[in-house]
């Protein structure tokens, strides 16, 4: 099976999730479409899709179709199509789409106990830098551009110590900025020595080896994070949302605990707070990224 | 030793080489490979194998990796995502030509890196060329060790080009916002970095002839220098611990002893989870005595290519390991459980060394490639492994004899098990495995269990196995080739025309796994009681020997434990459940290696004054070490 995706919502899988159990729902003559982010080997994220989504037809009555997007944007774009009914999501990307076309949050992840995670600079140990402001004219390297916590919240803290005027004049204070690709290859380029500092998700240290980890510290943390968040698009039946949500509440229990690993392997989900994405949401504003 | 990697954030994410460098003993869980990258460090890997398992090799290319994540095997997949050419090398493995095949598959993942990153720079939009930057990026992955060895600087300013390339993308935002321009010549310029180096050193129309395949540039391999890349595993291997996480039963524990009370065991229990005693590769790549023998039991997934012809079996004198003690024979045996090893000599599957002391040097020197152990050393060991003992069952008592609990069928299976039978020589299974004797008759039987090796040769005896525990140590046979209990009743019925009737092997079948069974066989761990702690709590009785060794300073021995623990120590941290609490574990490693740095300066007073901050600080921070 290729992995070569294009760009619009790629259908590369339509899993036949058809549903052997509960009431058919008249309101939802289709399936429901599921759009997956890949963070890794998409073909591995294929068999992943097929489980859950068949686990999920059998609980909500309704086939349930799953498929994999090239990333958040394409995403976003099939629930505006009307391509997909609900999505997995950065909390970032999700505020603009709520903004863009009316995009509603279901449930959060919880990792570690909470539904929410920080951003953290990270330095070799054996660097000598103690502080953010000894991070001027040094090379970093972010995650991504539409990242919360590989690129928004870790700047942040920049801006939050009047080291950088606004989101606009990181160049002015750093050597070089780099958009590494993900919080892996961002880690391995300050790991190596690559770049001076990375700024990356609080767990983006454990993609490191054993022995790089113990040759890094981080000296900023950001304010907590939501976490990855599920959402919806806007006309989706309430009914079938209200299912899919029951339906996903129940992966916390002891029994189904096991296919959270077909889902970015979260600890479980609560139900999504709209008002827990406002930090977010002003982020997005002092970005320039929301109106 | 505990060295699984339990449940992390993003765990699979992992983008490291399984290769760990020489300080470390603890693998790390790598990213998943490409198929065709994976075919390529597969055939470096096995290329270098003598004699050169050529169907194991075709397979490489044929066949999806073991593990792989992905479906397809390295030449269906170059079928669905490239356009390159896979003739000459389908032809260098026809021709078993291995300069050929050296020469063809390094060509191939040089072109494949170039495919990938015209497709970069054709892209329509940023999501796709990152794409194809990604693709690259993990092809790359497959010469990356071998540039960084033979030019560091390289390695680096190629590394820095990755980045610029990848940040020269641009990015599409969502629905526009956030959208950043792609920055063309930037884009081609870090282009330009990586494609020179590899028309320069892997796409290369005559390779020079290489004796050791590796992933060395070509420019690197005709300056001659004398470049080893350090040891790696390709693709397929697998030396984590099993999981569930047999229990160790040792007798002193169990008699309420503290392992910390008794320095000569502890310190062989060091060793026995020290790869420093073993040569290289063993000793680069983190494999110890508990690799595979871990908690006394059987790493059933243990898997090497090219030395294991399934999991849980390894060939310990093949070409890998120490080449001069390679045999040239493809004979990988099933790894033996250790459990209560004082009662189950002699040693070896064929039971060709009387003495646990010859065995185990032979294991060191011989099969690891590691330097003459010290006697100190061996005596460590042996009265580490000699108080390995048998799991608790509480179906059979000391003199292998069922108790009430065991069920009818089990019962019914006893008699057949001490029935004479006449495909045995009117002997019966309790003849050899005798059940006051744990099971076994120290001797060895050639029951035709392998072909003969050579016309007229005697095909073989092996040892009398114990039936303790094997409920748990499948497949069974010298070389794991039966996969159940069942399967072995099943294979002396017929062999031996023993004319058991259904119900009679199912009962037999059902009193082996009564024998072989246990009352708690696994660890049992949950969000405090981590695998960290357990493997803390050892690590601190480990270094308890100090108490001993410092007092008699004794270097050699002090050393090879501070060496061992501080390494350990730091990269266990790494799967703490409690993240908070690294730092003080890597701050507690760093004070061992302190007190090994001032014995290598003969600076007695200054280690034990390190020694006494260790134990200090390891009391305090042991409520948070999970």
């Amino acid at each position: 099976m290729s992995i070569r995706l294009s760009r619009r919502a790629a259908l590369i899988l339509s899993v036949a999730g058809a549903a052997s159990l509960g009431t058919r729902l008249a309101a939802q003559e289709n399936a429901l479409r599921l759009a997956f982010i890949p963070q890794e080997n998409p073909e591995k994220l294929l068999g992943d899709v097929a489980a859950i989504t068949a686990w999920l037809a059998d609980q909500i009555g309704v086939p349930v179709d799953g498929f994999v997007t090239i990333d958040h944007a394409a995403a976003v774009e099939a629930l505006r199509n009307g391509d997909a009914d609900i999505s997995f999501m950065g909390a970032l990307p999700f505020v603009l789409a709520e903004a863009e076309i009316g995009a509603v949050p279901l449930l959060s992840e919880v990792y570690r106990g909470a539904p929410s995670y920080t951003g953290r600079i990270f330095v070799r140990r054996d660097s000598g830098i103690e502080t953010l402001a000894d991070l001027r004219g040094k090379d970093i390297a972010f995650a991504d551009p539409i990242s919360e916590s590989g690129y928004l919240y870790p700047l942040a803290e920049f801006v939050e110590a009047g080291l950088v005027a606004g989101p606009g004049d990181a160049d002015a204070f750093f050597g070089r900025i780099f958009f590494a690709g993900g919080y892996q290859q961002a880690m391995q380029a300050m790991a190596e020595g690559l770049v001076d500092a990375a700024g990356a998700s609080q767990y983006a240290d454990l993609l490191l080896t054993p022995q790089q980890q113990a040759g890094i510290i981080w000296i900023a943390e950001s304010e907590p994070i939501p976490s990855h968040v599920v959402i919806a698009r806007p006309g989706l039946d309430a009914d079938v949302r209200s299912r899919f949500t029951d339906a996903m509440m129940r992966l916390n229990e002891t029994g189904n605990r096991d296919l959270l690993r077909y889902l970015y392997g979260p600890d479980g989900y609560v139900r999504a707070d709209p008002g827990a994405y406002d930090g977010v949401r002003d982020m997005a504003r002092r970005y320039g990224l929301l109106g | 030793m505990i060295r699984n990697l339990t449940g992390v954030m993003l765990a699979t994410c992992v983008g490291v080489f399984l290769s760990v460098g020489p300080a470390s003993a603890d693998p790390a869980k790598e990213a998943p490979w490409y198929p065709d990258a994976a075919a390529y460090r597969l055939t470096l890997f096995l290329g270098n194998l003598e004699p050169l398992p050529w169907d194991v090799l075709e397979a490489a290319w044929s066949d999806p990796y073991r593990n792989s994540e992905f479906s397809a095997g390295a030449l269906a997949w170059l079928g669905q995502t490239s356009n390159t050419d896979t003739g000459s090398l389908m032809d260098a493995i026809a021709r078993r030509d291995r300069q050929s095949l050296f020469a063809a598959a390094t060509r191939l993942i040089a072109l494949r890196i170039e495919e990938e990153l015209d497709r970069a720079l054709d892209a329509d939009d940023p999501a796709s060329a990152q794409q194809a930057v990604r693709t690259a990026r993990d092809l790359y992955r497959a010469f990356a060790d071998g540039i960084a060895t033979a030019d560091p600087e390289v390695s680096r300013r190629i590394g820095l080009a990755w980045l610029e390339l990848n940040s020269s993308l641009g990015s599409a935002g969502v629905l526009g916002a956030g959208a950043i321009p792609a920055e063309r010549d930037m884009m081609i310029a870090a282009r330009s970095v990586i494609s020179d180096y590899l028309a320069e050193n892997y796409l290369v129309d005559d390779f020079a002839p290489r004796q050791q395949l590796s992933p060395l540039p070509e420019t690197a391999v005709l300056s001659g220098r004398d470049i080893e890349v350090p040891p790696s595993l390709p693709p397929g291997s697998d030396i984590f611990d099993q999981d569930p996480l047999p229990l160790l039963v040792l007798n002193f524990e169990e008699q309420g002893i503290d392992e910390t009370d008794l320095p000569l065991v502890a310190y062989g229990d060091m060793l026995f989870d020290s790869a420093q005693i073993f040569g290289s590769p063993a000793r680069d790549l983190g494999i110890a005595c508990s690799t595979c023998h871990n908690r006394s039991d059987v790493n059933q997934r243990l898997f090497i290519p090219g030395a294991s012809h399934q999991p849980g079996a390894i060939d310990v004198d093949g070409a890998f390991f120490n080449p001069i003690f390679n045999d040239r024979r493809d004979d990988p045996l099933d790894i033996p459980s250790l459990r209560g090893l004082r009662f189950t000599g002699p040693y070896g599957r064929d039971g060709r060394f009387a003495s646990l002391r010859d065995f185990t040097r032979n294991v060191i020197v011989n099969e690891f490639g590691g330097a003459e152990p010290t006697p100190f050393m061996l005596d460590a060991l042996l009265a580490y492994m000699l108080e390995f003992d048998f799991l608790p069952n509480s179906m059979l008592t000391a003199d292998g004899m069922l108790t009430d609990e065991a069920p009818d069928a089990v019962r019914r299976g006893e008699e057949i098990f001490n029935r004479p039978l006449a495909g045995l020589g009117d002997r019966s299974c309790a003849s050899c495995h005798v059940p006051d004797g744990n099971f076994l008759d120290r001797q060895a039987h050639d029951i035709g269990a392998a072909g003969p090796a050579y016309e007229g040769a005697r095909a073989g005896a092996f040892d009398t196995p114990t039936l303790l525990g094997t409920a748990y140590t499948a497949p069974y046979f010298h070389d794991g080739s039966l996969p159940t209990l069942a399967a072995v009743v099943d294979w002396f019925d017929e062999t031996k025309s023993l004319g058991l009737a259904d119900a009679e092997r199912s009962d037999l079948t059902a009193y082996l796994e009564a024998v072989g069974s246990a009352d708690e066989p696994y660890e049992i761990f949950d969000a405090e009681n981590t695998t960290f702690r357990l493997a803390f709590s050892e690590l601190m009785t480990f270094a308890s020997t100090l108490d001993t060794l410092l007092p008699r300073r004794d270097a050699e021995h002090i050393l090879l434990l501070t060496d061992t623990v501080a390494a350990d120590l730091s990269a266990d941290a790494s799967r703490m459940s409690n993240l908070a609490g690294r730092p003080e574990v890597y701050a507690l490693a760093e004070r061992l290696a302190e007190v090994g740095a001032a014995v290598r300066e003969a600076d007695w007073e200054t280690a034990a004054a390190h020694w006494a901050a260790f134990k200090a600080d390891a009391e305090a921070i042991e409520e948070r070490a999970f």
